[in-house]
């Protein structure tokens, strides 16, 4: 007895489970807390779903098994423990540690040849934990960092000069936080504007609790570059050790150019010796958490 | 001593601050801000403005979406607790007021949201008197009468993004049931947005092949294939999506950014949307209910007129009745 699919649709090619071109994972959910979790997992994707007639991604697939990741192009992780009150930056990033040695094996026992771009913070060090625990060359482990940050540098240097962002140019690199470094040869006015690009993110989440619709959109502009092979430049998160005489394995923030390969090189940017000084530093204060790490 | 500013720029004429494509979002919940962002995303505002009471949520809302302006087109992005910010919007986004609870129907929250239509509407309308209003807030259908009502403006300004995402749903199933896109998929929900709404199944075409004549039975319930249930799913799917997150956002968000897109652009293309339906299929009182409608600059210039079957129409007159009883003890 034929269905109704069968009377209207006459099959020209057998389906095959073709491998996706374009697949992209986003790790949202931990270990801890998994099960109010899941629900909520089911719903963001049944709602996101239900958008399918507006959306050009044909599907949509949630689950707490990462057999579903399986073929990713691109592994975006978000995934994280937030800083209890008090706690210090070395326990948070050893908490975080614990829930990266569950995610990342699973990420790359089913897309061994995807890309990892890392976002939770602190991101950097992160990224150095996932680049360590997932083994894969260091093109293909990036942070998101310092691309946010050079984003609302921007936005801000925009506003302050009457033109659109994207005539701005401004480069904020190192260390994604407050010891970033602005790069741009407009002195004055990129330390002011710097300034306000750290206390900004405080901003927000002092009123509205987190931010994320501006780092949402910084992440789909790495992605693009990559999936889109467009060998832009952005500044994240890449190990730098033998950079501008940095001696230990630590990923900053620099210019990088992103195409479907993953993150392939690094510009070379002339810094001034405060700017390179500043980087430094901040190598040294990373490898400081990073060296008492247990269980890497 | 000059800026930085004037040594690198020389004007020429001074800056034209009119914008020609102010949309307004007043209600910054989950809804409100997943159409903001999927209007940023369209590029179809050069200047969007949020409006809520909570001051401080909205200044953070208003800088995290500020924050992201290298990666789109909206130049100008404001905020306030006061509507003067609105001023002279073309489209006025109401997204504001209570939102179901799990297992909550949308009709009980419409005593609650008609309270704050009535304070919200009159200072909208005195700061864009040629805006189109564009109501999300549940029961949408009621308070798109209820926000006609208050406003003054004529019904066709006054448009409840209705059964669009109930249309969008239908499709989204129909395609996964078939293994086609959900645009290449048609099908109309109209009525309620809610649990009285009515599937047209006589319409639901692919390549124009109307899926009844392959099934005289689609959508009855002895039809072996269930597609019913795609129907049952269309009403139970904002009900399970609150259970499983909290509240629905992004499809919503994304069936207005859909509308939007439509006025703006004049496209006058064709969506299943709210609009008062006195004196169609033997409707006499003042309603608002969801028919297919050509949507332009002028809101709602047109609507289609379908040929509904006597059942169609005798489920279209009940979901009429459904609104009205509860609209007739409205006091506002």
């Amino acid at each position: 007895m034929t269905t109704l699919k069968e009377k209207l649709i006459a099959p020209v090619a057998e389906e095959e489970a073709t491998v996706p071109n374009n697949k992209i994972t986003v790790v949202g959910v931990g270990q801890v807390g998994m099960a109010c979790a899941i629900n909520k997992l089911e719903g963001e994707m049944m709602d996101l779903q239900y958008g399918s007639l507006f959306l050009q991604t044909p599907k949509i697939v949630a689950d707490k098994d990462y057999s579903v990741t399986a073929n990713s192009k691109v592994v975006v992780v978000t995934a994280g423990v937030s800083q209890q009150e008090e706690e210090s930056r070395l326990n948070l990033v050893q908490r975080n540690v614990n829930v990266f040695k569950f995610i990342i094996p699973q990420i790359l026992k089913y897309s061994p040849d995807c890309i990892i771009i890392v976002v939770s913070n602190p991101v950097d060090i992160l990224t150095d934990v996932t680049w360590k625990l997932s083994g894969l060359p260091k093109h293909r482990v990036i942070g998101s960092g310092c691309n946010l940050d050079s984003a609302r540098f921007c936005y801000l240097t925009a506003e302050k000069l009457g033109t659109h962002p994207s005539s701005c140019h401004g480069w904020i690199l190192g260390e994604h936080g407050d010891s970033s470094v602005a790069v741009w040869s407009g002195v004055n006015v990129a330390g002011e504007v710097h300034k306000m690009v750290v206390e900004s993110a405080y901003e927000v989440i002092r009123l509205k609790g987190y931010t994320n619709w501006a780092i949402g959109l910084s992440v789909a502009d790495l992605i693009e570059s990559m999936l889109k092979n467009l060998s832009r430049i952005h500044p994240v998160s890449t190990m730098v050790k033998g950079i501008y005489g940095i001696e230990n394995e630590v990923f900053l923030n620099l210019p990088c150019l992103l195409n479907a390969q993953g993150l392939t090189s690094v510009i070379n940017q002339k810094l001034k010796d405060d700017e390179v000084a500043q980087l430094k530093k901040s190598a040294n204060t990373l490898w400081d958490i990073q060296k008492d790490l247990k269980d890497l | 001593m000059s800026t930085v500013k004037e040594q690198l720029i020389e004007k020429l004429i001074e800056e034209d601050e009119d914008s020609q494509r102010k949309i307004t979002v007043v209600g910054i919940g989950a809804v409100g801000m997943a159409c903001a962002i999927s209007i940023l995303l369209k590029d179809l505002a050069d200047e969007l403005v949020l409006v809520d009471v909570a001051a401080d949520k909205l200044k953070g809302e208003m800088m995290d979406l500020q924050h992201g302006s290298l990666f789109f087109s909206t130049s100008k992005i404001t905020s306030g607790k006061d509507y003067s910010v609105s001023a002279n919007s073309k489209i006025v986004i109401v997204t504001a007021g209570a939102r179901q609870q799990e297992g909550e129907t949308r009709l009980a929250l419409v005593q609650r949201n008609v309270a704050i239509m009535k304070s919200i509407i009159p200072p909208i309308v005195r700061c864009s008197p040629d805006c189109k209003i564009l109501v999300v807030s549940n029961p949408v259908d009621i308070l798109t009468y209820v926000v006609w009502k208050i406003s003054g403006l004529p019904a066709t300004c006054v448009i409840g993004s209705g059964c669009n995402l109930d249309s969008a749903r239908f499709r989204y199933l129909i395609g996964e049931k078939l293994g086609v896109h959900p645009t290449s998929c048609h099908g109309w929900i109209i009525g309620e947005h809610g649990d009285s709404s009515v599937p047209l199944w006589s319409g639901v075409n692919v390549a124009g092949v109307a899926l009844k004549t392959l099934d005289p039975k689609l959508g009855t319930d002895s039809d072996k294939e269930n597609w019913k249930n795609i129907h049952q799913q269309v009403i139970q799917s904002a009900y399970e999506i609150i259970k499983l997150k909290g509240y629905t956002s992004w499809a919503i968000g994304l069936s207005v950014m859909d509308l939007v897109g439509s006025i703006l652009k004049n496209l006058r293309r064709v969506h299943p949307v709210s609009t008062m339906v006195k004196g169609l299929y033997g409707i006499k009182e003042e309603l608002f209910l969801s028919i297919p409608c050509v949507l332009g600059r002028n809101g709602v210039s047109d609507v289609v007129k379908i040929n509904l079957n006597p059942e169609e129409e005798a489920l279209f007159k009940k979901s009429a009745e459904t609104l009205l009883n509860i609209q007739k003890d409205l006091k506002f």
